[in-house]
Parts: structure tokens; C-alpha cells; sequence
């Protein structure tokens, strides 16, 4: 099937009356859990995997997607008003766009901002239409080595690019495998880790543990300090950036567009990486850098485009190969495999109307997103000002109604609260969740694959190194494991990791 | 070196992969033609307490903030109140159901950890319970607990269905 006739079905399923409130509805939630500081896209998401059980796959998929490019235009709205990032990947757009509104300049900062988004989510949709039909062609050619290297790769990318000690990082990584390994063997259905408990038979449901250690543990974080909000009093104005301001801006929205789709594909890299690398960028190219964090527009409008073209991205592995490069693609891998779809090489050929669906939803959810944010900032920020005291006890009850309802358990409720509370230990002793999560997603795939390769070689580990993709991406694997020993890169890496901290 | 938290949390985790290698080594791990159910878990524990070894030496040797300044001037009551809430909740959910339990969740929470002023918190409360209760349950058809304590109770045995 060419792209043409792929979209031209994709269209008329996004068309769908139905899947069209499903995307209004991903995206309006997206925003709003964009906008929120202490709710992110992943708690929503996990919350309402629940939700899309009722209704079609095509469905259920649209709007969680919609869910998770909606939240990178929503997070902006809180980092340029109030200095809070709303989710992670808007953490450098506070810099510049709070400056930038301190100065009563948040009009422009917020209309770039959108403005931005919205060319940066159009470039990645349109490629994503175009490569991911060329490596799903590639990718049947993968296999078990491949596969196994291949998230070895983007295990070891993530736990490279998390903030602090990457000892702790590869340690919650070989956690997260370990507990998505508890339940039966695959191969011989033997039980494993699971203490003669019936619950844990079928394994730990990503949601609770998602729930646990993102949801509970952020509000457990939270409510341990004064949040303080330093909303901008005043008046917002026009949000169309000026012809100067568009000017300066449209460098680096190209520029973020294309390194933030290019690191949005990559295993492990994701939309916090690609906005953090595209300010880093645009201050070194500029000739004035001195006027970054002193509300450079190029600084809002570059790590803007960067991360909505990594999410949009991030959606290329998953789909073509089935590998989730992040935590949300894991999520989103929960969801396809909920409606009994498996994404992957045969995705395109076999639900053709899901993943043209998906992709022609996007286009209509960018614009969407375009007219929701342009008009609806004033209501978002009404959104910004209820206090915290009165959103966390609701959230942490949507919590519960979301763990309850995605697996009938009250088990569930508790593995919740365990892993709540493990999380929030977590973040006190410096231990990153993502790729704890990462991991327990990837971790059935990558032992059955570990052992396929092995039973397939007669127990050689040759195998490995003798395939041209598996021996690149473990070689790749391997210098990121040594890099931090190296004193020059350990540098670099150190100072990533205090920027993000930043 | 015990006020360092590096040294503890490095312990803990050494622990977990102590008792991963040994659970991998109960569930059998075959051989490398045929790798067993522990197989994985046996290696992967190995690794887990290399790693945590590392940490755990580290903090021995000083490394790392104190143990007590990750709670200095923390408000860590809130935490604890909200974890026990939480665990109520946990064992009542079925016995009380859906909506009396997350009532006096929300009821706790907005009255004794981070405080609202009962003419909000009262009608907050409320109307969240009962309007999730009636979206999921009445809407989108999801089953929450009704109560099997309830089922007896004049005037409540409604929402025991």
C-alpha cells in the first residue's frame, strides 16, 4: 500500500465522528495535564488506559496519543506563566519564555511557542509517514539478536542520559527487568517471583507500577514542600509574535525540528533530551548568547519545536520494530496490546487502518492543539491558579480509580501505593524511575529474545557480533557504558545531567 | 559512613540482588543451549549487586549527602499521613465501596494534610466521589466495589447496588 492510499484511509477513519471526540478529547486532556505542574502525561495516560477499553482500538490509541503531544504543548503554557515546567520536557522553556513574560512579553513567548509545536508535530507526522513504511521494510529482517541488542542499545542510552549516577541508572534498569519478568516463564510456563500469590501469576500491571512510581511519588514529593507559584499577573496580550520575532524564531524552530525528531527516534532519547540539546545548540550559534536567559525568544521557540518533533518521532520505533524508545511509548505499547495489536514490522500490512488512522489523527490533532492553545490560554490560566491543596487529593483519587479499573484488583491498589512509596524513596536517594520503567517494559521482550538468540546459536554468544545491526548496537551499548569512565566525557556528562537538574 | 545515605540505599539494593541471584539459582538456570526459568534473573542479580556493591562502597567511603538532610525541613508528616490513608483505603475499598471510601480519602486529605476550609473541602470531596462514581459506574460501565458491608445498611444500601 503507498503512503498516498495509506493516508487517504488514514483520513477517513480520523474523520470518523467518533475518533475525532477521541481526539479532542486526548488533546484537551493533554493540554491540561500539560498545563498542570504535579500531573504529567504519564499519569494521565496510565489513567485512562482504562477508558479505551470501551471503545474501538483506532479509538483509544488516537486519543492517548493525543494525550502525550497534547502535554508538550500544555507544559509550555505553565513554564512561560508560572516558571514551573508543567512536564519535563518544558524545563528549558522556563528560562527564557518566564524571563520573556516577566518583561510582558508572555504573548509572543506562548504564540512561538505554539507556533513552533505546531511545524515541529507537522515535520515529524510527515516523516513518520514517509520513513516508517521504509524501516518497517528493513525491520523484517530483524531477528531475536537484533531485537535483543537493539534494547540493550536504548536501556543503556536512557541510563547514559539520566541525571546523576549512572550506576544507580543501570541498577534501576536491571530492576525494572527483573519485576517485569515476575509471573509465568513465557517458554515453559514456569512461576517466578511469585511467592504463591495468584495476583502475581499474569505478572505486574504497568499501570499500577506506572501510577506508583510517576503519580503517588510526585504527589508524595510534592506535598512534603511549599509549592510557590509565581504566576504573571499581567496582562498576556497579543500572542502573535512580531515580524522580528518571527524572524529570529525560524532558525531555530528548523533547527529543533530537525535534531528533536532525529533524537525522538533514537532508542532511549526522547523529547526532555532533544529540548535540553536544542537550547544548547541555539546558545552556541547564536552571536549574542549573552541574551539567553534574559528572554531570548530563539531559546523558547528552538527547544519548543525540538521536543513536539521528538514526540512526534518517538512514535517511529514503536511502530515499525515495536520497541518503545521511552516510558509514554511504553505506555502507548500497553494500550496497542490491550486492543490485542501488536505493533511492529507487520503493522502497517496487517492494521493498516490502525496505524494510518493514528497518523492521519495526528495532523488533525496538531491543529486542534493550534486553535485549542491560541484562544484557551486565558482558561488555562485560570486552571493554573487552583491550589494544589485542593488537586492533589483528587488526583491521587483518580489514581486509584484508574489502577482499580485497569485490572478489577484491589491488589493492584497496593502495588500502587508500594510503588508510590518506593518511588518517592527513589527520588530521595537519587535513583531516576524511567528507566526502572523502561526496563520492566522491555524486559519479557528482551529475555525471550536473550534466549531465542541462544537456543537459535547453540549457546554461542557469537551470534551477537556476527549480525551487522546487533554488533553495531551493542558496540554503541558498550562505549556508553565506558564514556563515564573516560574523564573528558564523564565531563560532558556531568553537565547534561546539571543542566536537566536545572 | 552509617549517617550516609549513598551507603544505605546501596545496601538495600544489594539485598534485592542477593535475593534475585538466589531466586534465580532456585528456579534453575540450564544451560547456554537451553537457558532455564532463572537464567536471566541469576545474571541480572549478579549485576544488580556488582552495581549496588559500588554504591554501597562509595557511601562507606563518604560519599554522598547525609541521611538526615534528605529530610531537613521536609514537611515529612504530610508523606506519612498520605501513605496510611492510602493503606485505609487499600483494606476498606471493598468492605465500604467506591464512593464512601474515596469520600472520606478526600474528606482526610483536604482536612488534615494540606488544609482547606470545610466549605470548600466538604462539597469538593462530594461532588468529586459521587460524580466519578457516576461517570465510571452509570457511563463508561466500569465496576467499582460497592460494599459488601454496606449491603445491610438502611438508606446506604444503594450504593451497594
Amino acid at each position: 500500500m503507498d503512503v498516498i492510499s495509506g493516508l487517504y484511509q488514514g483520513f477517513a477513519v480520523a474523520f470518523d465522528p467518533i475518533n475525532l471526540l477521541y481526539c479532542f478529547i486526548g488533546v484537551f486532556i493533554g493540554t491540561l495535564v500539560g498545563v498542570l505542574p504535579g500531573i504529567g502525561p504519564i499519569s494521565a495516560m496510565s489513567l485512562l488506559l482504562p477508558v479505551t477499553l470501551s471503545g474501538s482500538p483506532e479509538s483509544g490509541i488516537i486519543m492517548m496519543a493525543g494525550i502525550y503531544y497534547g502535554s508538550m504543548y500544555g507544559g509550555s503554557t505553565t513554564a512561560v506563566l508560572v516558571n514551573i515546567p508543567g512536564e519535563a520536557a518544558s524545563v528549558v522553556t522556563c528560562i527564557d519564555g518566564h524571563e520573556m513574560a516577566k518583561r510582558g512579553r508572555a504573548g509572543p513567548a506562548l504564540g512561538i511557542s505554539a507556533l513552533g509545536s505546531f511545524v515541529a508535530g507537522t515535520f515529524a507526522i510527515v516523516a513518520l509517514m514517509l520513513v516508517a513504511p521504509m524501516l518497517a521494510q528493513v525491520a523484517v529482517a530483524f531477528g531475536p539478536p537484533e531485537y535483543f541488542s537493539l534494547m540493550v542499545l536504548g536501556l543503556t542510552i536512557l541510563s547514559f542520559l539520566t541525571q546523576g549516577s549512572m550506576a544507580k541508572a543501570l541498577l534501576m534498569a536491571a530492576v525494572g527487568v527483573v519485576v517485569g519478568l515476575i509471573g509465568l516463564d513465557q517458554i515453559n510456563a514456569m512461576p517466578r517471583l511469585t511467592f504463591d500469590r495468584l495476583e502475581l501469576v499474569d505478572g505486574i500491571g504497568l499501570v499500577p507500577v506506572v501510577m506508583g512510581l510517576f503519580g503517588v511519588a510526585e504527589i508524595l514529593a510534592n506535598i512534603e514542600q511549599q509549592i510557590r507559584r509565581d504566576i504573571v499577573q499581567s496582562r498576556i496580550g497579543s500572542l502573535w509574535p512580531s515580524r522580528e520575532d518571527l524572524k529570529a524564531s525560524a532558525g531555530p524552530v528548523g533547527r529543533g525540528t530537525l535534531l528533536g525528531f532525529l533524537l525522538g527516534v533514537l532508542p532511549g532519547g526522547g523529547a526532555v533530551i532533544a529540548s535540553f540539546a536544542s537550547y544548547a545548540m541555539e546558545k552556541k550559534l547564536s552571536r549574542t548568547p549573552e541574551r539567553f536567559g534574559k528572554g531570548a525568544i530563539e531559546g523558547v521557540a528552538g527547544p519548543e519545536a525540538a521536543n513536539n518533533a521528538a514526540a512526534g518521532g518517538a512514535f517511529i520505533p514503536l511502530m515499525t520494530l515495536g520497541i518503545p524508545p521511552n516510558v509514554i511509548m511504553a505506555l502507548l505499547l500497553g494500550a496497542f496490546v490491550i486492543h490485542g495489536l501488536q505493533p511492529g514490522p507487520l503493522m502497517m500490512s496487517q492494521n493498516p487502518k490502525v496505524f494510518w488512522g493514528i497518523v492521519a489523527s495526528m495532523y488533525v490533532g496538531n491543529i486542534m492543539l493550534l486553535v485549542l492553545n491560541m484562544p484557551l490560554i486565558g482558561m488555562w490560566v485560570q486552571v493554573l491558579k487552583a491550589p494544589y491543596r485542593i488537586l492533589f487529593p483528587l488526583i491521587l483519587m483518580f489514581c486509584i480509580v484508574g489502577v482499580f479499573a485497569s485490572g478489577n484488583a484491589v491488589f493492584d491498589v497496593f502495588v500502587m501505593i508500594g510503588t508510590g512509596l518506593l518511588g518517592y524513596l527513589m527520588r530521595k536517594f537519587g535513583y531516576e524511575a524511567a528507566p526502572l520503567v523502561l526496563a520492566f517494559v522491555l524486559g519479557p521482550m528482551l529475555e525471550n529474545n536473550l534466549r531465542k538468540s541462544l537456543i537459535l546459536s547453540q549457546g554461542s554468544f557469537e551470534i551477537f557480533v556476527v549480525r551487522p545491526i546487533s554488533v553495531a548496537c551493542l558496540a554503541v551499548a558498550v562505549f556508553l557504558l565506558i564514556a563515564p569512565l573516560l574523564p573528558a566525557l564523564r565531563k560532558k556528562r556531568e553537565k547534561v545531567a546539571l543542566d536537566v537538574t536545572e | 559512613m552509617l549517617r550516609r545515605a549513598e551507603f544505605w540505599g546501596g545496601l538495600f539494593w544489594l539485598g534485592v540482588g542477593v535475593f534475585v541471584t538466589w531466586q534465580g539459582w532456585l528456579l534453575e538456570l540450564g544451560t547456554l543451549h537451553e537457558p532455564g526459568s532463572g537464567f536471566v534473573f541469576f545474571w541480572l542479580g549478579l549485576f544488580m549487586s556488582a552495581l549496588s556493591l559500588s554504591i554501597t562502597v562509595a557511601g562507606a567511603r563518604g560519599e554522598g549527602p547525609l541521611l538526615a538532610d534528605l529530610w531537613r525541613g521536609a514537611r515529612w508528616r504530610n508523606v506519612v499521613m498520605v501513605i496510611a490513608a492510602l493503606i485505609v483505603f487499600g483494606i476498606l475499598f471493598q468492605k465500604l465501596g467506591f464512593v464512601l471510601c474515596s469520600l472520606a480519602l478526600l474528606l482526610f486529605l483536604m482536612t488534615f494534610v494540606d488544609p482547606v476550609v470545610p466549605k470548600l473541602s466538604i462539597p469538593i470531596s462530594l461532588a468529586a466521589s459521587v460524580g466519578v462514581w457516576y461517570v465510571l459506574e452509570k457511563v463508561l460501565l466500569v465496576q467499582l466495589p460497592k460494599g459488601s458491608w454496606l449491603e445491610d445498611v438502611p438508606y446506604l444500601s444503594w450504593l451497594a447496588g
